[in-house]
């Protein structure tokens, strides 16, 4: 009775207030869903459900938490559309679906005879941005009192809704609904494989646009890591200077090579690159090495002595690989040449030295 | 970013492969074909330690591949020469709708900055091999992944030829 009464009193405030809010979000469809429910002979429930829908979210909470949900319902509701751009600010996306679901166990919850009636125009409904930014801690809270146990009478299209919900969203009120939907329709409800890309204010929110925009955030993303690879980059702001040093960077790099293809060029001509056996032995050497600077010792050796004397190094192979190894490390190291000075690039170079003293006896 | 050593390792391994290879006639080579060959030995080496993952990998291979014989070439130049007609029609039919669309300010600012983005855009397409035939997005991908190699390069070569002239 007294929800009856408060819901009749409140209709022409919800009217008002559903036009205020109609006006601003340019939704037709939710009108017409709104008058249908409210002239739905649904008792409380049905009333009560689009009282909430008004209603903003924290006297929704409250309605949804008192059993006494006239007195909430008589509350008038102040101007929704600043809530609503709250709630889109602060909107997450898992939150969505649980939402979706919950809205619908509510109306199912809700009330039998009209609760069919009410599911089917309520399922669309929620598709509608009005509605939803509304419908988040109302619904959210409502599980804590209804049984989870209730079956989702649509619940496969409760969760395509949910997705295009999902994109509405995003899309504030854009006349492309029907396109972005189509589009994620097809997407799974629990994981959308594509990014989530949330329309600021004052941005344009079609779907060319919003693509466009998450191409560019793609490619500001990895431009940070570029300013991160290159340096002096990270304190450059704009993607032109930064462009700018990359392109540098990138053309000192290369003409480095130059420069030391040249040198090495010029070093030795007669340098008689005979690295067969070598390289065959020493792959597995490699690998176990860790250091890399290990590798040129290994190899310059074999390139000196295969420049001066062709004979030698095929024994001097042999000889160090049939020494008995005890590491690795010192077969690599019996290849040093005599300078000590590449010693350095060992870490272990205690045993180098009397190796290198054995290979200038050799020599 | 220092280039981690397995991948120095491996360049250095690939190189000294391919300079074997290409460098037993070394004999009668001038300066700057040895220099040609060393370099180029060093890019391809570079190029499949990256195992031709990425785009300017492979193009460095077809480049590579280039300098013995010519057709590889021909066949990247002529996909080059189509994904640049076709980058064209479309570039002329934003063109065209961007004119027709927004209003003809030159001094603004955002469109100069555009437009030096795209001029360097343009150059570091230039220099990135086989980055011509690329978006902006898998552009800004190849340049990191170009610059880690090319470090790596720089590196091996450099300490390859310490170790030369250390043996002075």
């Amino acid at each position: 009775m007294e929800l009856n009464a408060g819901a009749g009193g409140n209709g022409s405030h919800k009217t008002a207030s559903e036009r205020d809010e109609v006006a601003a979000l340019e939704s037709l469809q939710f009108t017409d869903e709104i008058r249908r429910l409210m002239s739905a002979p649904g008792g409380d429930n049905a009333s009560s459900f689009t009282a909430l829908l008004e209603l903003p979210a924290p006297q929704a909470v409250q309605l949804i938490q008192s059993p006494d949900s006239a007195k909430l319902i008589a509350a008038p509701a102040p101007a929704p559309a600043p809530n609503v751009d709250d709630f889109r600010g602060s909107f997450q996306f898992p939150f969505n679906c649980g939402l979706i679901d919950r809205a619908a166990r509510f109306s199912v919850f809700a009330g039998d005879g009209n609760i069919n009636g009410n599911n089917k125009s309520n399922s669309p409904e929620p598709t509608s941005y009005n509605s939803s930014a509304s419908l988040q801690k109302p619904v959210k809270n409502e599980p804590a009192e209804t049984e989870s146990s209730q079956p989702l009478v649509s619940d496969p299209t409760v969760e395509n809704r949910s997705i295009k919900r999902k994109d509405r969203e995003k899309v504030k009120g854009s006349s492309k609904k029907s396109k972005t939907s189509a589009k994620e329709s097809s997407e799974d409800a629990e994981k959308l494989p594509y990014v989530h890309v949330r329309a600021r204010r004052g941005q344009a929110t079609d779907s060319h646009s919003l693509a466009e925009r998450a191409r560019r955030e793609k490619i500001n993303a990895r431009m940070k890591l570029l300013q991160d690879l290159v340096p002096g980059c990270s304190k450059i702001s704009g993607t032109a200077l930064v462009l700018d040093e990359i392109i540098n960077h990138v053309q000192s790099l290369q003409r480095q090579v130059e420069f030391l293809s040249m040198r090495l060029a010029a070093v030795n001509p007669r340098i008689d690159f005979n690295l067969d056996s070598v390289f065959t032995a020493e792959s597995g050497s490699l690998m176990d090495s860790n250091f890399s600077g290990m590798v040129i010792p290994m190899m310059w050796p074999e390139v000196q002595l295969n420049g001066n004397r062709q004979q030698y190094p095929q024994q001097l192979h042999l000889d160090a690989f049939q020494q008995p190894v005890s590491g690795r490390e010192e077969v690599c190291n019996s290849y040093l040449t005599p300078e000590n000075s590449l010693l350095s690039y060992d870490s272990s170079g205690n045993s180098a030295s009397l190796h290198s003293n054995q290979l200038k006896m050799e020599l | 970013m220092r280039p981690c050593d397995s991948l120095k390792r491996e360049f250095l391994k690939k190189w000294m492969m391919g300079l074997q290879s290409c460098s037993s006639s070394n004999k009668d080579m001038s300066i700057l074909e040895r220099k040609e060959a060393i370099k180029l030995s060093a890019d391809v080496a570079m190029a499949c330690a990256r195992n031709g993952a990425t785009c300017w990998s492979r193009a460095l291979i077809a480049a590579g591949a280039h300098s013995k014989h010519g057709a590889p070439r021909e066949y990247s130049n002529k996909r080059i020469r189509s994904k640049k007609i076709l980058k064209r029609s479309c570039r002329i039919r934003i063109r065209r709708r961007k004119r027709s669309k927004c209003s003809a300010q030159v001094g603004r600012a955002s469109s100069i900055s555009k437009g030096l983005v795209r001029q360097r855009t343009r150059i570091l397409k230039s220099l990135i091999p086989g980055g011509e035939s690329m978006d902006e997005a898998s552009l800004v991908e190849e340049t990191l992944d170009y610059i880690t190699y090319l470090r790596a390069q720089v590196d091996g070569m450099r300490s390859l030829v310490d170790a030369s002239e250390l043996d002075r």
